[in-house]
């Protein structure tokens, strides 16, 4: 079959270059006003930055890793199961991704505070006497920011596993191979893509999170698109908001191509 | 008009002469009318308002939209938040979508100064019973509102509540958790009037002394809120006993039968503020509605529904006794203003200073 080479993809390509590179490029332009470097070592020479810099890629990493160890058994048991179960699935994971991120965090509010429905329950029990401090700090973000996550790490992880070919795990079995060795070289390996890419969406998506943070956060968690939004909206520093987004995009980038390498190396061995 | 009066007039057959003066006349007359149409401008079909959105924008609904849309027959299109990015971005490229919008107090000085704005007319919006230093060229002065503490009135009760902010800083007679704006505006004041700084001595601000103050209740302050309804919401819950917040959504929440009240004293005094952007489409029509919303009745009716009452000095003779005590204008003398014009020129190093100490660890 002959391929029909780029000229379907044209219409996507002028949309995303008008749409998406020539604001990025302008926004770059913008970084280096006057062809001075001075914000970019604003950004990269005040410890509050950095230090926000490595919040933010701390929460991301956190946040990507907790997505994998809850997501892969979900996406793998959906890929697995029977249709019907499977639809049922999908409706638990996709049905959160249609409520606006404010309501839901409005509502982690209400479940995880002092007061909230999931402290007095337990508190009700006789599991604990004092609760437990689960919002205005580190861990009520990073529930919130899974909870809103978790569909982009699900389904890369159950596409992976639907493409693998079912005839290698009969033969593992047929060969006397452990569950656990059946996990380890064909499971794992073959699912590495997937792995790859729901890690890189959560991760990228994490690096821009700011409303479910300042909410979950009571405003000590501050990530770095906080302080971008308060130069773009308040401070009106257009160039530094610049410069901020452009450390910003190029650590995304190069933690991008580590793992890109990461999950090549791994896939051929 | 002038056609059918020629037809009258022309049926009486006049003299050379007098159809001459006539003529004259009628010219005259012609040129005078595109003059008159300069003033009043074809009506467009809509005018977009832009403002922070959510209750505000039901009571501005009821209280100036609704009898603009009946007066012009003009559409109001409502849009939110308030973005003052936006708002240069907007006039910057020329592609101005707001008529009127809402802006924050220090970023309306500054759009100001950017020549961001266009100016109010006097000749259409009638400020002469506004306060002197509410009627700026440039800047609408739409209400007055105030940053307050509330309180349980269940945890604090026989009047035994934090009436100043030293004694909101003592967290031996007053325990509890509190709650506080994430943002250096108020808080670097409060904290200065607990140190003992007077009110009318707060400015220019000491950050040394402000910064230093507010380390002893950070420990203390479980939640830096940043969006106005979260304060209500935290004393609701009873995630805190103690919030900072605007007065009108305390209002609306003790309205509802919420065991909260506010205390007044040495409050923050603000005022919200609306501006036509540079180069609005409708800026003749955007001027008729900063009219609409200096009238004392429709200010009246605002402040009733939020607990904001417009700068508009008289709106308060329509407004009912019961409301009165939930109004911030009741309780001037105890309260100060903040500084916009200070903050215009240093709420961006303040920011930053902000920003350093609420990432420093303790």
């Amino acid at each position: 079959m002959k391929t029909p080479g780029i000229f379907p993809a044209v219409p996507a390509l002028v949309l995303l270059f008008a749409f998406f590179l020539f604001p990025v490029v302008r926004m770059l332009g913008y970084s280096v006003d006057a062809g001075s470097f001075e914000w970019y070592a604003k950004a990269l020479g005040e410890g509050l930055y950095l230090g926000v810099f490595w919040n933010t890629f701390q929460i991301a990493l956190l946040v990507t890793l907790i997505c994998l160890l809850l997501g892969y058994p979900v996406g793998f048991l959906i890929a697995t199961t029977t249709p019907g179960w499977a639809v049922l699935g999908f409706i638990f994971v996709l049905l959160p991704l249609w409520t606006s991120v404010l309501v839901r965090t409005y509502a982690w509010m209400v479940l995880l505070g002092r007061n909230g429905v999931f402290n007095r329950w337990l508190i009700d029990s006789g599991i604990i006497s004092d609760p437990l401090p689960l919002l205005h700090n580190v861990t009520g973000v990073l529930i919130g920011m899974v909870h809103v996550l978790l569909p982009y790490m699900v389904l890369p992880i159950y596409g992976a596993v639907r493409r693998l070919d079912p005839a290698l795990v009969a033969a593992a079995e047929g060969l006397g191979a452990s569950d656990w060795r059946i996990f380890w070289r064909i499971y794992l390996p073959l699912t590495a893509n997937g792995i790859f890419a729901g890690s890189v969406l959560v991760f990228v998506l994490s690096l821009g999170f700011f409303i479910t943070p300042a909410l979950l956060g009571g405003g000590r968690v501050i990530m770095i698109a906080v302080l971008i939004e308060q130069e773009v909206r308040q401070t009106l520093n257009w160039p530094f908001a610049a410069a901020l987004s452009a450390v910003l995009l190029a650590a995304t980038l190069a933690v991008y191509a580590l793992a890109q390498r990461f999950t090549q190396s791994e896939a051929r061995t | 008009m002038g056609a059918e009066w020629g037809a009258k007039w022309g049926a009486k057959s006049p003299t050379r002469r007098t159809v001459v003066s006539w003529v004259g006349a009628a010219s005259a007359f012609g040129a005078l009318r595109p003059a008159v149409a300069q003033t009043e401008p074809a009506k467009p079909s809509q005018i977009v308002v832009n403002h922070s959105g959510g209750a505000m924008g039901t009571a501005m609904r009821k209280a100036f939209f609704a009898v603009y849309e009946k007066k012009y027959g003009i559409r109001v299109v409502e849009t939110s938040p308030a973005d003052f990015g936006k708002l240069r971005a907007m006039v910057d490229s020329g592609n101005v979508e707001w008529d009127v919008t809402e802006i924050g107090g220090q970023d309306a000085i500054r759009a100001t100064k950017m020549g961001l704005v266009e100016k109010i007319d006097g000749k259409i919006v009638d400020r002469s019973k506004y306060p002197a230093k509410a009627q700026s060229p440039y800047v609408f002065a739409s209400s007055v509102y105030t940053t307050i503490i509330g309180y349980r009135s269940d945890v604090f009760k026989d009047g035994k509540h934090p009436r100043t902010w030293a004694e909101w800083w003592d967290v031996k007679t007053f325990p509890g958790a509190r709650s506080m704006r994430n943002h250096p505006t108020d808080n670097l004041e409060f904290a200065l009037l607990a140190d003992g700084v007077p009110m009318d001595k707060l400015y220019p601000v000491d950050f040394d002394r402000a910064f230093k103050k507010l380390d002893q209740i950070k420990p203390h302050v479980t939640a830096w809120w940043s969006t106005g309804q979260q304060p209500a919401q935290l004393l609701l819950d009873k995630e805190v006993v103690l919030a900072t917040g605007w007065n009108g959504r305390f209002y609306d929440i003790i309205k509802k039968g919420a065991p909260v009240e506010m205390e007044w004293g040495e409050g923050a005094l603000k005022q919200g503020s609306f501006v036509i952007p540079k180069g609005a489409k409708n800026a003749y029509w955007a001027q008729k509605m900063l009219a609409e919303m200096s009238v004392p009745q429709a200010q009246a009716i605002y402040a009733t529904e939020l607990g904001y009452p417009g700068l508009n000095l008289d709106s308060l003779n329509f407004v009912d006794a019961k409301v009165k005590p939930y109004l911030p204008t009741q309780y001037l003398d105890k309260q100060f203003w903040i500084d916009d014009a200070w903050y215009a020129e240093n709420g961006n190093k303040a920011q930053e200073l902000w920003n350093a100490w609420m990432l420093k660890k303790a």
